[in-house]
């Protein structure tokens, strides 16, 4: 084979992409375009005014990563609420299981994937932070 | 035992056996919901359906069929799983499917079942219930909407229990579960029926939404309160005690609990406990460092004049321990309860039988005949053995006989004959029953031979029925009555309760009982004999390991005079609050107050401890490990069910720290101090620590039966003046449980039980509070208006540091007192 034939063969790939859509996003002035099913931040489902989640302990059950705490409350009707709820970022691998798991659609995995903070503890999710934004 | 087939498997069954028992010894489950062990056959909720092919494979219950010869059964043909999947869809039509809130998701049999036959969908359609939860309980929460009503709550609650708060009410589809004219419950809240049900319609309130039952790890361990020695189930999460659970093959109990046993366990985790040790400057109680406070105290052992007393809910190596620590002090002055809540064993059974222990067991009530009980109170000391005698009273029919000074529970049992005599005159009573024996020529043909016969019949002779009758406000037939039963039954037990509360239960009555059983020849045989029931989780161990004085050295009352008079320089208190349960506190507190040096060592910081120089945190049994051994000398095993709380050290390290202190040897472990314990305590011998296990070993009681003629008059009634009897409540047991949430739920203070006529005479309702004096002080004291109490007679239990029994109750069976609006 003559040995010009492989650079050539390169130089055309490389003078091809000069008449292509680049790749490379220019994050953060473009942001990319998230699929359908994709698994970021949690939210908590929220219907007249509160957060769906009864406390029934089946997300931490499931969760591989053991990231989410419950603790369940009484409220003044004797019913069943999640007085605690923490999802610990550090420690979730976005497997979903959680949303599969629940049997009240309480939570949910938004597009949200900009998690990066300054402090450990600003990754632990409280109730608050979670539920969802309207 | 019958042969029979149970799924092409040959096996065989005891005679008595249904076919669900028979498949479930022989290790094949049948699935059911209306079932528990200890409760008898009932058949509703028809899961057990199996096929017999003697008839003509016709589905019937297999809880309810008793087994014959050669029968061939088959517990999961196609059909029989299609009758069972309809059986859950038909339960599953009315239950509301809230698992996610229910409490009970985990734990559910429903639940389980519904999982494990695939019920996914629901061929009919019909209403849920719409039943009006009661929330208003602090223990108990009652959800009719989700009840598949098998009846194991109101079984539970009548035929063990003997209670009967819970039955079916109404009829048909409307049929529920519910209280007399659907009011609360009102009850002893021993919450029996929350550990059967099989659903989440019974629930345990002060466990409700703190976790999932498969989150909990599950420790056995053995109950703190009482001496009967239960077995229990702790559930922990996160380093905490969340709940105790239900476990029907754990114990001769088979899982069933008391009040305290059940709800009273939030003392270990209890805010209040105590995290650092404490060192009085000035006037006040500081934090200090464990090394500080050891050192301190040691240096006070050193120097001498040291006595001390100890709480029997200290485990067998703690004691052995600390006598060691006393020895190496040079003191020989210890003891424990008060120096006589512990003298039925240690001078009555010592004289009488020649053992510190009680010959026969728990296991007894159930093979004995007759049982004869004194004080209607063995109920309330130690309710669990209360449910034996309610089992065995309705089940097996045993004669029931009681001698008290009030009535109460076991005196409603059916045919259970009670013999109220005035308060203070049970010795003179057994004595003529004794007397009677010996005249009717009753007694065993041994009697004669034993050792002080001729005493006994001299020291009886003033004790003739006639006499003691009118002394006791009986007829003389009652009194002979009894004597002739007793006599005639093969296999007699008596039962009788001591502790704090029960001064007049002493070394006297111990010896007047042996005496009738000597006499009869009704001891040794399996199901008869006698059978002292000491107040605490280690009563019996504490006098097993001889933690009381010897001849010549102090004895409690003795330690307390000591530390008046500035004989006993330091005092060290273990666990025991003798501020609150010994009697007569001026005098307790007059000792305190004066000794130079009190170290307390307690889970809290009681009224003792409030007075101590140096207060050292000790830990629960349930973050321990050692052996208790119960009123009946089973001994058991338990282990840490949690870590220790803040900085608390278990009274085993306590003392060894301190006997190292003092330059002594400390042995490594509990399980070294038990091998010495089997080396050297009779009866303890063939025990292993390893070997132990929760289950537990009985230690041999070798007795040496001797006639000890024992008299005792009443103290003299005084005229215009009340009886006040001390005892214990059914809710609590000593001072400890009252930091047990459940127990201060339902009973949150002291009271004074007074009849209905006294409360008539001086026109006293419930809760209005009366002043009760007498010769040693007196106190306020709301009055409860009860039909159980005679006439001139009043009770009140000495668990509470409010308004404490002992300001105005110094120690005698029966005090003298006035009552005043």
């Amino acid at each position: 084979m003559n040995p010009i034939t492989p650079i050539m063969n390169g130089l055309k790939i490389t003078l091809s992409h000069m008449f292509k859509k680049p790749i490379t996003l220019q994050y953060p002035d473009e942001r990319p375009k998230v699929a359908e099913r994709f698994r970021g931040l949690h939210a908590l489902n929220v219907s007249h005014d509160k957060a769906k989640c009864v406390a029934c302990y089946l997300c931490p059950t499931v969760c591989p990563a053991k990231c989410i705490t419950v603790e369940a409350g009484e409220d003044q009707n004797h019913d069943k609420f999640a007085a605690k709820y923490e999802i610990d970022m550090l420690r979730c691998i976005f497997c979903g299981y959680c949303v599969e798991a629940c049997p009240v659609d309480a939570i949910r995995m938004t597009k949200e994937f900009e998690l990066a903070n300054y402090r450990r503890e600003d990754f632990v999710y409280s109730k608050e932070r979670l539920l969802e934004k309207k | 035992m019958v042969n029979l087939t149970i799924d092409d498997k040959q096996v065989t069954a005891p005679k008595t056996a249904t076919i669900y028992e028979a498949a479930k010894l022989n290790g094949i489950n049948i699935p059911i919901l209306c079932h528990d062990n200890k409760l008898k056959p009932f058949g509703a909720c028809r899961m057990c359906l199996v096929e017999v092919e003697q008839m003509k494979g016709r589905q019937i219950p297999a809880c309810t069929t008793p087994v014959t010869e050669g029968m061939i059964i088959l517990t999961s043909t196609p059909d029989i799983v299609k009758a069972r999947k309809m059986v859950l869809e038909l339960l599953l039509l009315n239950h509301p499917i809230d698992c996610p809130v229910c409490d009970k998701g985990g734990d559910c049999d429903l639940q389980n079942l519904t999982y494990e036959y695939k019920v996914s969908a629901n061929r009919f359609t019909d209403e849920k219930f719409h039943h009006e939860i009661d929330y208003n309980n602090p223990l108990i929460e009652r959800d009719m909407n989700r009840c598949v009503l098998c009846g194991k709550c109101a079984r539970i609650c009548d035929e063990i229990v003997s209670f009967g708060a819970l039955t079916f009410i109404d009829r048909g589809i409307e049929t529920k579960i519910g209280c007399e004219f659907e009011g609360a419950l009102n009850c002893e809240f021993c919450g029996s029926c929350v550990s059967v049900c099989p659903v989440g319609s019974l629930l345990a309130r002060p466990f409700k939404f703190k976790s999932r039952f498969w989150a909990l790890t599950k420790q056995k361990t053995v109950c703190g309160y009482c001496g009967t020695g239960c077995n229990l189930t702790l559930g922990v999460k996160d380093n905490k005690v969340l709940t105790t659970i239900y476990d029907d093959n754990q114990g001769f109990h088979k899982g069933q609990l008391c009040v305290r046993g059940r709800f009273g366990y939030q003392f270990i985790n209890s805010d209040k406990r105590l995290a650092k040790p404490l060192i009085r400057r000035g006037n006040s109680l500081v934090e200090s460092s464990w090394d500080e406070a050891l050192e301190l105290v040691a240096g006070r052992l050193k120097s001498g004049n040291v006595a001390a007393l100890a709480t029997p809910r200290l485990a067998n190596e703690e004691i052995v321990l600390f006598k060691k620590l006393m020895e190496l002090s040079g003191s020989k002055d210890y003891d424990h309860s008060a120096g006589y809540a512990h003298s039925a064993l240690t001078e009555g059974f010592a004289k009488s039988l020649g053992a510190t222990a009680s010959p026969s067991t728990i296991l007894d009530i159930q093979k004995s005949d007759l049982l004869l009980v004194v004080k209607t109170d063995a109920y309330e000391t130690h309710p669990v053995v209360g449910f034996e005698i309610n089992m065995a009273v309705k089940n097996k029919g045993v004669k029931l006989y009681i001698l008290s000074d009030k009535r109460g529970k076991l005196a409603r049992l059916p045919d259970a004959k009670t013999l109220l005599h005035t308060p203070g005159n049970e010795i003179a009573l057994i004595n003529a029953v004794a007397k009677t024996i010996l005249d009717e020529k009753l007694a065993g043909a041994s009697a004669g031979s034993v050792e002080g016969f001729v005493e006994l019949e001299k020291g009886l002779s003033a004790f003739t029925p006639e006499l003691v009758s009118a002394q006791c406000g009986l007829t003389a037939d009652e009194i002979k009555q009894l004597a002739r039963a007793y006599a005639a039954a093969e296999k007699p037990l008596i039962i009788f309760p001591v502790g704090l509360a029960y001064p007049g239960h002493n070394a006297e009555m111990a010896s007047a009982l042996a005496n009738l059983a000597i006499l009869t020849g009704k001891l040794g045989v399996e199901g008869s004999g006698i059978l002292c029931m000491s107040e605490k989780n280690n009563s019996q161990g504490a006098v097993d390991m001889g933690f009381y004085p010897e001849a010549g050295a102090k004895n409690a009352i003795q330690i307390l005079d000591g530390c008046a008079s500035g004989a006993v320089k330091t005092l060290f208190v273990a666990g025991e609050n003798p501020l609150v349960s010994y009697p007569d506190q001026t005098r307790v507190r007059n000792a305190l107050e004066k000794v130079d040096f009190l170290v307390v060592s307690d889970l809290f910081l009681t009224e003792t401890a409030a007075m101590a120089d140096v207060v050292l945190p000790a830990c629960s049994f349930a973050e321990k490990e050692g052996t208790f051994t119960a009123i009946d000398r089973r001994v058991q095993h338990f282990k840490p069910a949690i870590q220790k709380i803040g900085q608390s050290r278990s009274d085993f390290e306590i003392f060894s720290t301190l006997i190292t202190l003092l330059g002594g040897r400390a042995p490594v472990s509990p399980a070294a101090v038990f091998a010495e314990i089997a080396a050297g305590v009779p009866g303890y011998e063939s025990m292993n620590y390893a070997t132990l296990g929760e289950t537990g070993q009985f230690a041999k009681v070798a007795i040496k039966p001797v006639f000890n003629s024992v008299s005792l008059t009443a103290s003299k009634a005084e005229s215009g003046k009340m009886a006040l009897v001390t005892g214990s409540a059914l809710y609590h047991c000593g001072t400890l449980s009252q930091y047990g949430e459940g127990p201060m739920h339902v009973c949150p203070e002291g009271y004074l039980e007074i009849s209905r006529t006294d409360a008539a005479n001086m026109k006293v309702g419930n809760d209005d509070l009366l002043t009760v004096t007498s010769a040693s002080g007196s106190a306020k004291l709301k009055a409860r208006v009860s039909p159980r109490m005679p006439v001139g007679v009043v009770f009140s239990p000495y668990h509470f540091s409010d308004s404490s029994v002992n300001q105005f109750w110094s120690g005698a069976a029966v005090t003298w007192v006035t009552l005043a609006k």
